[in-house]
């Protein structure tokens, strides 16, 4: 009898110990995050999958990653990602984590608590040189007669090509190298009256890809009168001998000097010409009727100093006149 | 006459030649950015140099090995000390610290990159291997043979930043654009 009861007593016992795992085991396992994915633009890297749905309940995931070499070497280490450790969102920003043009595996799980899912490995490892390079925002502005262009800042990775040229047929085109965007550039001192277009594309060095041009934009200028332009290049010029060297950017010096000759040019029109015009009628009435002034001491007179030919049987008189005119020669120094 | 207007042709070719085949040594390497690398370096090389523990001792032998390195050398030393790091140190090195073991993941994996570079390289027979290169790098491993693993380990890590500045001058590229 009494063992009956101690019996019984135990059977409930280890049913009601039983009852939390029994309650616990009810509730589901946590699932694994599914259909991963990265989309890469422009070498922003995101890993995308879709949420897990607890109702009621704010799902947690965590995000690592193994590079190729970690995968072939030390397979066993993953690395948890920079940003994402416990993050809400169904996606992470990778880009600090790829830092290698290398196939890189990724995995996410879920939390909940103190329970955590199961690892949810992306099917094919991820290689930055698969981004995608989409053409470069370009905004193109006049300053003046300047062209100006700002390019879409996309980071220290990027590159930037840009070529322009005069819209009329047979203009060569020009390329100028760009190595960060976000900040104004000069490209050329436009022309009144002629079109000019730009287009850019982007280089990233660290996987070797361009991407395609931008759609060409083109800007006129006002074919305006002649004085406000030559102004303009005039106030140039002083601002090239006034300022300090840095106010002038090297692309600026070749349009200055051009500019510098033209002035100088039209300086020596204004100048030259008529002087030149003056100093060949002084030419032409001299050669035509000059006046010459003999000096006296070129005039033949009845002076002691005779022409004389000397002949040999006149030798003797030829020596004493030459005496003669000696001796009055160093009687006037 | 016409002997000496053949040897000149020649002359001029052999010196095309010459020039190509400098020209594509140059350009053996690395389209990697090489300055991102020294930049993952920089952040952890106080971290990696603070638990070097044998000063006066070196595994690159700066001043014997890697400056004494003619160019034509330059691309199989490069191939070789890759491998040595790739193979060796970073496996060798046990990192417990995220923040470091985020850091030498980026450079191993960036000097996986340059080695399948160099591969390309090397099939086009620009990569060639003199017995003075092989001597260097002989000296490299053994210098690391006879420091304790993972001593020899930390230091090679710590002198990244000298192996990464050579292979910066020797491999210096135009810009592609």
């Amino acid at each position: 009898m009494v063992l009956t009861e101690i019996w019984t007593s135990l059977i409930m016992w280890f049913f009601y110990a039983l009852i939390p795992c029994l309650l616990t085991g009810g509730v589901a396992i946590l699932p694994a995050p599914q259909n991963l994915s990265v989309r890469s633009t422009n070498m922003k890297h995101l890993l995308m999958w879709s949420p897990v749905i607890m109702p009621g309940e704010t799902v947690y995931y965590s995000v690592e990653y193994q590079g190729e070499y970690e995968s072939l070497y030390t397979s066993h280490i993953w690395i948890p990602s920079s940003w994402c450790s416990l993050t809400e969102g169904p996606e992470c920003d990778v880009t600090d984590d790829i830092t290698a043009t290398v196939p890189y595996s990724l995995r996410v799980r879920a939390t909940l608590g103190s329970q955590s899912s199961a690892w949810s490995t992306l099917t094919h490892p991820f290689n930055r040189n698969s981004t995608i390079l989409t053409p470069p925002g370009m905004e193109v502005t006049k300053d003046g007669f300047h062209l100006v262009i700002e390019l879409e800042d996309l980071g220290p990775q990027f590159e930037f090509r840009v070529a322009y040229w005069r819209r009329e047929p047979g203009a060569k085109e020009h390329v100028k190298t760009v190595s960060s965007g976000g900040i104004p550039l000069y490209l050329v001192t436009m022309e009144p009256g002629a079109a000019y277009c730009v287009k850019a594309q982007t280089f990233v060095k660290a996987i070797g890809r361009r991407s395609a041009f931008s759609q060409a934009e083109c800007v006129e200028v006002q074919d305006a009168q002649i004085w406000p332009f030559l102004l303009h290049l005039f106030g140039k010029i002083t601002m090239v001998f006034g300022a300090s060297p840095t106010c002038v950017t090297s692309g600026e010096v070749l349009p200055l000097a051009l500019a510098l000759f033209a002035f100088v040019g039209f300086m020596l029109i204004f100048v030259a010409v008529p002087l030149s015009v003056w100093k060949m009628g002084q030419l032409l009435r001299y050669s035509c009727c000059p006046v010459v002034v003999i000096p006296d001491t070129l005039k033949v007179t009845n002076s002691p100093q005779k022409l004389i030919s000397c002949r040999k049987e006149e030798v003797d008189a030829c020596a004493m006149t030459a005496v003669l005119s000696e001796e009055l020669f160093r009687t006037w120094t | 006459m016409k002997l000496q207007h053949v040897s000149l042709w020649l002359l001029g070719a052999v010196l095309i030649l010459c020039l190509m085949h400098t020209r594509g040594l140059r350009r053996c390497l690395i389209s990697t950015d090489v300055h991102h690398i020294e930049e993952s370096f920089q952040e952890i090389k106080r971290a990696i140099q603070a638990k070097d523990t044998f000063q006066n001792v070196t595994i690159l032998s700066t001043s014997e090995t890697l400056q004494s390195i003619k160019p034509l050398d330059a691309c199989c030393v490069t191939k070789n000390l890759l491998a040595f790091y790739v193979d060796r140190v970073f496996k060798d090195h046990q990192e417990l610290n995220p923040q470091i073991l985020r850091k030498i993941s980026s450079i191993a994996n960036s000097f996986l990159y340059m080695q399948k570079t160099l591969r390309r390289c090397q099939e086009q027979r620009r990569c060639h291997c003199r017995q003075e290169a092989t001597n260097a790098t002989r000296i490299v491993h053994d210098n690391y043979d006879q420091l304790e693993v993972r001593a020899a380990a930390v230091k090679s890590l710590g002198e990244l930043d000298v192996f990464l500045a050579w292979i910066d001058k020797n491999h210096q590229e135009t810009s592609a654009a």
